[in-house]
């Protein structure tokens, strides 16, 4: 059921953007991904889901599902809420024959609950705040019952109100789902409440890797500069 | 001091043919992608993996939200022509032959190809801009995470539909065209509808309608096609989104104007 990424390669134009990487996420266990803009963060959740190719290293699964929160939701626009949530189980061949549309109707009011939203089934994405669309993606997310889900960065853009809401939820889904979870962020408040571990990525490789109360410890070169937001220290920003 | 080679690099040749080399590998880059693409919704059309609610809305869309602009662009089309032709012919003493010309022509050719050209403009870029924006917001990447085949969920109905529906439009074009071409003759050329329908169907033969239905559906399921691939591989933004419209009605009247030929040449040569 866990997830573990061993020596992880990922080359675009010539450049290792994610080099070496490895890491392991136990089921009920939430892992933090910090780092710059483009230190290869949401790569590695591509790379977890099968969006991107990797060049090198091994990625072992379970059987079951893997669920990604895109950093925009990424709500199907056509769609109104309740298809939105099912539409993995009505358009995958081997889970339609299962739900009829009661089964359906329910699930969709049952994964709306778990996420505080009510009788927003037939609105369309348009139609909901930044907050909603992002709860509305966390139960189409958990609508197969993944025991993995990726989060990328799921409070950005969001207001600290929101974002505290969001990371109440992300709390809430692993012990509900008991998945394995990996969050990527760049907010200290999502890292602080929600993460077990938390792995620091610069130029593609970890240069920390342990627990939020460490990190905020400030014990590397790597995370006094992270958690003091400073421009001096090891890392750069990347062109 | 300047090297040669860098000489020859910011040399005008250099720049031209690097180009052109640039441009033809954009070129093979997009035909290999519509033909894996082609081929992917071959695959789940012949499996019978096929959405029929989607279906149905992407039938809808191709057929009869483009009626309208469609057939007012072919009763349009008729009515330029025959208001110039078919008073020179009254007059030249061929007033049995512009019910024969005029239905030829749209029978084989323009009731067709005008079509196609509205269609391009109407749903092909419209298809185009709808993916293109699914892709460049995640959306394609979270039909693929819930372990859904875009080709499938995307391509296969949209393609489906334009090769159903297209016939049906072409027989409605043809049939508005040439009746436009009548009212329009009698009109400006004083020609009887008698004559001009009298005339009609001497050159038009069962095998006629037939390439034209059969050119009608290639050209349905190409405009689907190039736009929806067109669409999947758009990148970076808005900008990407307006690039991925337009290079798919480019692609699709290059298309359109490549198949016709080869019908041309194939049936009437």
């Amino acid at each position: 059921m866990s997830i573990e990424v061993k020596s992880l390669i990922k080359i675009y134009d010539d450049r290792k953007v994610i080099d070496n990487v490895s890491f392991k996420v136990n089921d009920g266990e939430t892992l933090a991904i910090v780092g710059f803009s483009g230190s290869g963060k949401s790569t590695i959740l591509k790379l977890i889901c099968g969006l991107t190719p990797r060049d090198g290293g091994e990625i072992i699964t379970g059987d079951g599902d893997i669920a990604m929160v895109f950093q925009y939701s990424a709500l199907f626009d056509s769609l109104n809420v309740a298809d939105n949530i099912t539409f993995a189980l009505q358009e995958r061949r081997e889970l339609r024959k299962k739900y009829t549309q009661k089964d359906l109707a329910q699930i969709v009011t049952q994964k709306l609950e778990l996420v505080g939203l009510q009788g927003i089934e037939n609105k369309f994405p348009s139609e909901l705040s930044g907050g909603m669309q992002k709860r509305v993606s966390f139960a189409r997310a958990i609508v197969t019952e993944p025991n993995t889900i990726l989060y990328d960065e799921p409070t950005a853009g969001l207001d600290p109100i929101s974002s505290t809401l969001i990371e109440d939820y992300i709390v809430r889904l692993k012990e509900e789902t008991n998945a394995a979870s990996i969050v990527v962020t760049h907010q200290m408040s999502t890292i602080k409440r929600t993460a077990d571990r938390v792995i620091m990525l610069y130029d593609g490789k970890i240069v920390y890797e342990g627990t939020p109360d460490d990190m905020l410890k400030m014990n590397t070169e790597y995370t006094k500069q992270f958690v003091t937001a400073s421009l001096d220290g090891p890392m750069k920003m990347i062109a | 001091m300047i090297t040669l080679q860098k000489y020859y690099r910011q040399s005008a040749t250099y720049r031209i043919f690097k180009g052109i080399l640039e441009e033809f590998t954009v070129f093979l880059e997009t035909l290999g992608q519509i033909t894996e693409k082609l081929g992917l919704t071959a695959k789940f059309i012949l499996k019978g993996e096929i959405e029929k609610k989607e279906l149905i809305e992407q039938c809808n869309r191709f057929g009869i939200s483009s009626l309208p602009i469609t057939l007012s662009i072919t009763a349009m089309t008729s009515i330029i022509i025959a208001s110039q032709v078919a008073a020179e012919m009254v007059k030249q003493g061929g007033s049995n032959f512009v019910g024969l010309l005029l239905t030829i022509l749209f029978v084989r050719e323009a009731g067709a190809v005008m079509s196609a050209f509205a269609i391009i403009s109407m749903i092909g870029s419209s298809m185009a801009s709808e993916i293109a924006t699914m892709r460049v917001t995640e959306q394609i990447d979270a039909i693929q995470v819930l372990k859904v085949h875009p080709v499938r969920y995307l391509f296969v109905p949209r393609v489906l539909a334009g090769i159903i529906m297209m016939p049906f439009i072409v027989i409605l074009a043809s049939v508005i065209g040439v009746i436009a071409g009548a009212v329009t003759s009698d009109l400006s050329a004083g020609l009887s509808y008698r004559a001009y329908f009298d005339s009609a169907w001497l050159g038009v033969y069962i095998k006629d309608l037939f390439v034209s239905l059969f050119k009608a559906a290639c050209f349905g399921g190409t405009i689907a096609l190039i736009s929806c691939t067109c669409g999947y591989h758009a990148s970076g933004g808005a900008k990407g989104v307006g690039l991925a419209t337009t290079k798919a009605v480019v692609w699709s009247f290059v298309a359109i104007v490549i198949i016709d030929m080869i019908f041309a040449i194939a049936f009437f040569y």
